[in-house]
Order: C-alpha cells, then structure tokens, then sequence
C-alpha cells in the first residue's frame, strides 16, 4: 500500500468502530492448509483474541487468491481487506485496539525484532521444509495445496508454488542447507525464544503482545501437525517454557468455547490433522 | 594452533575496507574476535575459492561462502568475539540479526542497485572502473539483474519494478529498522556493553556503506545522520579497527561529484582530446591521400618531366 492509501485507510478505520461481521479468511482447513498458512492464520486468530475482537472464520479454496497480496490469512472488516499479521496489528491499532502501548522504547524495539526473527528463520524453516524436502514436497504439500483443483491445474499450481518458493530460498541462502540443518536453525530460535520468555508468562511479563501471539501461532501449529516425521516437534518440545506458554494461551483463549470435537467457527485452534 | 586462515573480499573504497556489505561484516568480525586472517581485497569473485564473495578459505573445513557459516566457522577455531554475551543477549543477537535482514537490507539493496540514479552514477560506475577488462562490461549488469530477482523474492512479489512507491514503502521500513536499532544502542559504545559482539559487526556491515558512499538519492543516508548515536558507533569502530583506511580516505578522490572529476582529470582529459582528433585528422588524411581525392603536387616539375622522359 502506498503511503496516501495508508493514511487514507487508518483514517476510514479510525472513524469506524469494529463491527460484529469481521471475517477471517484462510485456505479450507481440513484438505488444503499447509502447516505455514495455517501458523500464521492461527497467529493472526490468537491476535485479535488477546485484543477482544470478534471475528468469524472462513475457509475458502480460493483464499490466497481473494487475498490483497498474495499470502492468508486475510480479515474482512467493514469494506476493507487487510492481510498478514503486521498490516492487521497497524489496521486495529488505528481502530484503538493496541497490545503494545504499555511497553517502552527499547521493549518495542526487542519485540519487533523478536518478530522478524520468528518470520525469518521459524517461517521460513517451515516453508523449506514443505516445500524443499522432497518427501514432504511429494507425499503432503503438493497433494494438499492442489486438492480443490482437478487435473491439469492441479500439477500446474503445485509445481508453480514450489518452484516460486525455492526461488526464493535459493535468494536468501536456503538452498545449499541441508534438512538438519533447518532443523538445527529451528532449535536455536526456538532457544532464543526461550531464553527470552524465561519463566515470565508471556515475553513482555504480564500482558500478551503480538510477539506472543505470532509464537503461539508457530509453535502450536508444529507441535500438533503431523509430518512425514517428527523431528520438527521433538525439537520444539524440548523447550518445556515454551510448551506450557503455548498451554498457556491456549487454556486463556481458546479453551473456553471449544466443545468436544466440534469445529465451531473462530473458536477452534485445532491444526488440521494430516493423515 | 591456528590454521592459516585466508579471506577472500571485495576491495575497499570511500574509507571502508571493503564496499560489500557481507564482506564489511565478515572484516570486521575477525577483527573483533582478533582472528589472524590474510585477506586478499579482489574484485573478481571468480577468484574466490567458493566463486563468490566473501569466502574463507581454511585448511581444516575448506572454503566457506556466506557470512554467518564464516563466522561460525570462525568460532569453530576458537575466534569468537560472543563469548562474553549472556544466553539472553545471544538470544537478542538472532533477533536483531533478524531484524536488519527483513527490514533494512531491502532498502539498502534498493538504494545501491535498483535506485536508477544511484545504480548509474556510483555502483556500476564504481564496479566498472574497479573490475579488470573485459569482466567490466559484464559483471555490473549481472549483479545488478541478481540484486533485482532478490530484492523481488524477498518481497514476496515476482512483478515489482522500481518506482516512487516501492522506494518510499522500503525506505519507510529501513526508517523504523534505523530507528529501533538506535533507540536499542542508547548512550552505550557498542550494543552489549564496552567490548563487540557479532551483533555490532552485522550492523556496522550494514550501516557503514550508507554512511560513507556518497549517493546522489540520499534519502536514506539523511535518515542514518539525523541518529547520531549510530553514527558515532560507525565512526568509533572504523577509528578503533580500521585506522588505515581512515588514513586513506581523504586521499581518495571523490570521483562522483562531476565538476570535481573534470577539474581531476582535466590534464589528461585535455591530452586524451588532442591526441585523440590528432589519429583522427591523420587518419582521415592518409585515407584521402591513398584513394587519390588529395594529390599532393610537388613543386618539382622537373622530376616529373624526367619522369615522363623515362617513360619514353
């Protein structure tokens, strides 16, 4: 968005109070969402949660498409569309609704960087991991991410994506790394994040931040997701602050409307299962 | 015990011991954690052992490319300039790493290679000049092709092109990037207390070629000079580390500035201009002559008379 558009659309989001209809939309949740969309769309979840928003869920096949750039989630309020979690954070704290106004100058600075470094090696980990290991690549990415479409777009779109996101990998540096590798940048991130939480309850003490919610949405994510193997999970369970901050949060803000197995609409953190 | 250790990077220029921003960083970490390096300064990365720069070659582990497998590689032989840091500061280490590769470095890629004026006057002008013959006319355009495919790849975004827009987006986010660092440095002389860490060569890699390459778009060095206590970190540890190149600098020509370079180069510009209509008058006149479009008479018509009297 360029800076005009930007200042135009807090304006309109400032003078409009959040309605009752706010829509979240993501990827169908059960056949198609991959284990980095259905992270950033349960941090997102997690996000407006701690702020006390409501927001109804929407799972769409066309998701990344209807998207305003390209990535899910993506959340309809009033007649705007806002997508990722760092657009969304500034689109709620034009409306009023901020977490992060209580921390100081050097807190903002740590949290922002926190932030990046989740983005730049948890995300980017589990987007080489679907799509640059060959195995997971084969037997759930692609079957997954093509399950709407019926031949040939079905193998056209998959391979599209993954050669877009190798691409990519091969620009950062990602491509001559090894899946131990990845695995070892996962471990030292999430030991940094741990060392950072500590034994506080949430990273900035006693109030959540987007930083605990982007984490949350991580780490639950790659704790309950089952791949080809389950060395991403053995790693981050190594980490016991950071299994019961994910408890944590989960039994503040998700537990209290989650009857039995049913998927009720914005309530439901689980993960879909891969079988 | 230490192996001999040799470093591949690019040359330096404007006060800096290298122009590359990885390759400043990987510089100045050895120079932090007192690594015995012998540095080749090249400006043909197919000399590198690995085919790009910065690369480390060691006799143990064999040549190494990017600038954090180098560092780590550095600290395998027991050259580690984190080794004060606390498990938490370690912790903000990765963060703040984070931080200047999603946020800043865009901007500076921009800024260098994509930015139409700045690409032209300084960066391929400078690579041009310093690149040996005939690599010169191919490696800028290549780099810049590769700077562009990243900068589009971190982005996320395979179409963009560079405008207004994108600039100002970019340099925004490099704004609040500069911004958080210096509120994060404060009053103190590096980022975790009085002796330097990995974090503080990262970001001095980073800064430095801002600070000192002087660019005709210099929206973002403004930005950089307005935080002073940043600056000052860049000045410190150029002085504290990098004495030599300090001394250097002011004896380097700032070639950028147009009428500076004229008044440089104007003996030889003068000479080169002579010489250069003189071949071409010479030339043109020695082509006349031999076609028969100039005859040149001689006054010596007798010669000619025997001439013809021979002929008979």
């Amino acid at each position: 968005m360029s800076l005009a558009a930007e200042a135009f659309v807090s304006q309109i989001a400032a003078a409009e109070p959040w309605p009752e209809n706010a829509t979240l939309y993501q990827p169908l949740n059960d056949d198609q969402v991959l284990l980095s969309d259905c992270a950033s769309s349960l941090a997102v979840q997690a996000y407006l949660k701690m702020c006390g928003l409501p927001v109804h869920l929407c799972c769409r096949a066309n998701a990344e498409y209807m998207s305003p750039s390209g990535k899910v989630p993506f959340i309809h309020v009033g007649n705007q569309v806002v997508s990722e979690l760092g657009p969304i954070v500034q689109f709620t704290k034009a409306k009023g609704h901020s977490l992060s106004d209580g921390l100081d100058d050097v807190q903002r600075a740590e949290m922002k960087a926190y932030m990046e470094l989740v983005n730049n090696m948890l995300l980017t980990a589990e987007l080489y991991i679907q799509w640059c290991d060959n195995a997971t690549a084969a037997e759930i990415t692609r079957p997954r991410y093509s399950s709407p479409y019926s031949w040939p777009l079905n193998y056209i779109l998959a391979y599209q994506k993954q050669w877009e996101v190798r691409r990519k990998m091969n620009a950062i540096g990602w491509a001559g790394k090894s899946l131990e590798q990845v695995y070892e940048d996962v471990s030292q991130c999430c030991q940094a994040l741990s060392q950072r939480l500590g034994t506080q309850p949430y990273f900035f003490n006693k109030q959540p931040t987007e930083l605990d919610a982007l984490v949350f949405g991580h780490l639950f994510t790659i704790l309950t997701t089952r791949l080809t193997n389950d060395e991403l999970g053995e790693r981050v369970k190594s980490f016991t602050n950071l299994l019961s901050f994910c408890r944590r949060i989960e039994q503040n803000y998700f537990e209290e409307k989650r009857p039995c197995n049913q998927k009720v609409a914005g309530s439901n953190p689980d993960p879909p299962r891969y079988h | 015990m230490a192996a001999c250790m040799e470093l591949y990077c690019w040359k330096g220029d404007w006060g800096l011991p290298s122009v590359d921003s990885d390759c400043l960083t990987v510089l100045t970490y050895a120079k932090f954690a007192g690594a015995p390096l012998k540095v080749h300064k090249i400006t043909n990365p197919w000399r590198s052992p690995t085919g790009s720069l910065p690369a480390l070659k060691t006799e143990d582990d064999g040549s190494v490319s990017q600038p954090s497998k180098i560092i780590i590689s550095l600290r395998k032989q027991k050259y580690n300039a984190d080794y004060d840091l606390s498990a938490k500061e370690g912790a903000d280490t990765l963060a703040f790493v984070s931080l200047l590769e999603e946020k800043l470095l865009p901007a500076l890629i921009y800024a260098l290679w994509v930015d139409a004026k700045n690409y032209v006057d300084v960066t391929r002008r400078w690579y041009a000049e310093n690149i040996s013959f005939p690599l010169n006319f191919l490696l800028p355009n290549r780099f810049h092709k590769q700077q562009l495919e990243k900068l589009q790849l971190l982005r996320g975004d395979p179409m963009l092109e560079p405008g207004d827009e994108l600039e100002k987006e970019l340099y925004r986010e490099a704004f609040d990037c500069m911004t958080l660092l210096s509120q994060r440095l404060g009053s103190h002389k590096f980022f975790f207390g009085d002796s330097p860490s990995s974090l503080d060569a990262y970001v001095f890699g980073h800064l430095a070629p801002l600070l000192k390459i002087r660019l005709p778009n210099r929206k973002l060095q403004h930005h950089l000079t307005s935080l002073e206590n940043l600056q000052q970190f860049c000045t410190n540890i150029l002085h504290l580390y990098f004495p030599s190149e300090v001394k250097e600098s002011p004896s380097c020509k700032p070639s950028v500035r147009s009428d500076s370079s004229d008044l440089d180069d104007e003996p030889h510009k003068r000479r080169n201009q002579i010489l250069s209509a003189l071949v071409a008058l010479g030339a043109m006149l020695g082509y006349a002559v031999i076609t028969g479009i100039v005859t040149i008479k001689r006054a010596q018509t007798q010669a000619a008379l025997e001439g013809e009297e021979e002929e008979d």
